[in-house]
């Protein structure tokens, strides 16, 4: 197995309070890693530190091989890199097809002069990018939605829609926030399907969720983080079993 | 005759400010009043560059609004860096600063306004020409932001706007964005400037102050933020306003004052009654092959 994301000695705290102690961690291309731990252990801030949405106090992430430590947020998205967010975050003016066509890497519309006058390279990538998009909601159950606006879509649906954009980049890796918060019934199965084909195409998944059934289906191993600092990792049914680690996730 | 072209070719102008402020606060969703300062700039430096330098009107007029463009960036810059609210603050301290400049600087004239700006077109055409130029630029403003606004770029200059982080983790760089936008935008306003000084050949620092903002504010949210017509009837309906008020005979020193009043008392009577403006944007962004056209084409 090779290493697609290397975290080495990466350390963060907040006016004192630490999110992030050496943290060590390798995500591998075709395996789904599941972060567990307690609400305020630092799960969410560690992606942030990986995206590059906040700095880190030290330690280095790289990508294939590839440092990201100078790369701004949307330069390491750019290299192959690829998040959720717990809350969503679509783009609520936006139909549900419009929302995933921003996401292509190769999408021409932040540079003006380009989307204005590169016109036939325009259709081009429209076609392949509108199939692609197509593609990727029809895995997810959600062609018929489409065209309707984001903001109409059930939670679970928007929920959805969020991975399916994150999906239109091709990452290496991709990282999920709560992927399953909110979601249920037909969206639940759907989203442990596309998880687990994303992995199965080599990319390298990390997700983090309080879904204890979904992370022991989907989930090659788990990863125990408690107060900034990673605790164990190994199968998720060996962490379950741990006493230990219950004894810090429900603070008995 | 000639004060009917004066009219027609102020509102032209109005109608090229409020859309490129609508560019600007509409569809890039950046909050700045110093519109009028890029007006300012572009006239001054068209007028200057003619006037005293002897530099040909129409690569004046060119620089006055490459100078607007550049200004722009130097202000968006640092205060975009930060956060899109220092870019407010940033404007009001510009617009204040900048206009407090021009006053006390002899080239420009200073408080008492820059006199004797070159005319352009008028003599060798007479002033219709210089209306018909004032209305094709101002039809290509229009017809430019409308394309911008549905095409690809319009697209995500929606998702921007909805959610800036969001925006970033699909890879894209929304600074550099913002940056364009607010460039293009305040480029128009400074040719917009230079069309203004080569006609009425007479400029004075005060008529590019804080009212002015309002102004060009209430056009674009009394007229609908977001949308093709909404800038153009706003800017209409406003200019038409001012022009009924002096039927009104009041006298001058209350006249500002009053229009002032007018003007924010309007912004604020549509955003709580009428948010959406006379012409209503609707929530979906609609681009020239959004998703919605598109699924129908397919079905």
């Amino acid at each position: 197995m090779t290493g697609v994301l290397e975290i080495r000695d990466l350390n963060k705290s907040f006016d004192g309070i630490v999110v992030a102690r050496a943290i060590d961690l390798t995500l591998e291309a075709g395996r789904v890693v599941g972060l567990i731990g307690p609400n305020g252990a630092g799960k969410t801030s560690l992606f942030n530190l990986i995206s590059g949405v906040v700095p880190p106090d030290s330690g280095t992430v790289t990508l294939s091989g590839a440092p990201l430590d100078r790369l701004k947020f949307h330069e390491r998205i750019r290299c192959g890199l690829s998040r959720t967010w717990q809350h969503t975050r679509l783009f609520p003016s936006l139909s549900v097809l419009d929302n995933l066509l921003i996401g292509t890497h190769d999408y021409p519309g932040e540079r003006l002069v380009e989307a204005l006058f590169a016109r036939s390279g325009l259709r081009s990538h429209d076609t392949s990018a509108r199939d692609k998009a197509k593609d990727i909601l029809g895995r997810m159950g959600l062609e018929r939605v489409a065209s309707g606006l984001v903001s109409d879509l059930p939670y679970g649906q928007q929920k959805l829609v969020g991975v399916a954009r994150a999906l239109m980049g091709d990452a290496k890796c991709l990282l999920l926030d709560e992927p399953m918060a909110g979601v249920e019934g037909q969206s639940y199965a759907a989203m442990q399907r596309v998880v687990r084909e994303v992995a199965d195409r080599g990319v390298a998944v990390c997700v983090v969720e309080h879904n204890v059934a979904f992370v022991r289906d989907l989930c090659d191993e788990g990863v125990f983080m408690f107060a900034g600092e990673l605790m164990a990792r190994g199968s998720v049914d060996e962490l379950i079993a741990d006493p230990r680690l219950t004894e810090l996730y429900f603070g008995t | 005759m000639e004060y009917l072209y004066g009219i027609i070719i102020i509102v032209g102008l109005y109608v090229i400010l409020a859309t490129s402020f609508n560019l600007i606060i509409g569809y890039g969703g950046l909050v700045s009043i110093a519109h009028p300062v890029f007006f300012a700039l572009g006239a001054y430096t068209s007028a200057v560059l003619a006037r005293d330098l002897a530099v040909p009107i129409l690569l004046a007029m060119l620089a006055g609004m490459l100078v607007a463009v550049v200004a722009s960036i130097a202000l968006a810059l640092p205060s975009l860096r930060v956060s899109g609210d220092y870019l407010l603050i940033a404007s009001i301290g510009f617009q204040l600063g900048l206009l407090e400049v021009i006053k006390n600087l002899r080239f420009t004239g200073g408080a008492g306004g820059y006199v004797n700006i070159p005319p352009f077109l008028i003599r060798e055409f007479g002033r219709e020409s210089y209306v018909l130029l004032v209305l094709v630029v101002m039809v290509a403003v229009v017809l430019l932001v409308r394309w911008i606004a549905r095409s690809d770029y319009g697209r995500a200059m929606s998702a921007m706007r909805d959610d800036e982080l969001a925006f970033a983790s699909l890879g894209r760089d929304a600074m550099w964005m913002k940056i364009t936008i607010f460039a293009l935008g305040s480029g128009f306003a400074g040719l917009a400037g230079a069309l203004y000084a080569h006609y009425f050949r007479f400029i004075v620092p005060e008529q590019f102050e804080i009212l002015q903002s309002a102004a060009i504010l209430t056009m674009v949210v009394v007229g609908g933020l977001r949308t093709t017509w909404g800038p153009i009837v706003g800017a209409l309906l406003l200019q038409a306003l001012p022009q009924a008020l002096t039927f009104l005979q009041l006298p001058p020193s209350i006249l500002g004052p009053i229009q002032g009043l007018l003007f924010t008392g309007l912004v604020l009577v549509f955003m709580f009654v009428r948010p959406q403006g006379l012409v209503p944007a609707g929530d979906i962004w609609r681009g020239a092959g959004s998703g919605q056209l598109a699924a129908k084409r397919d079905r």
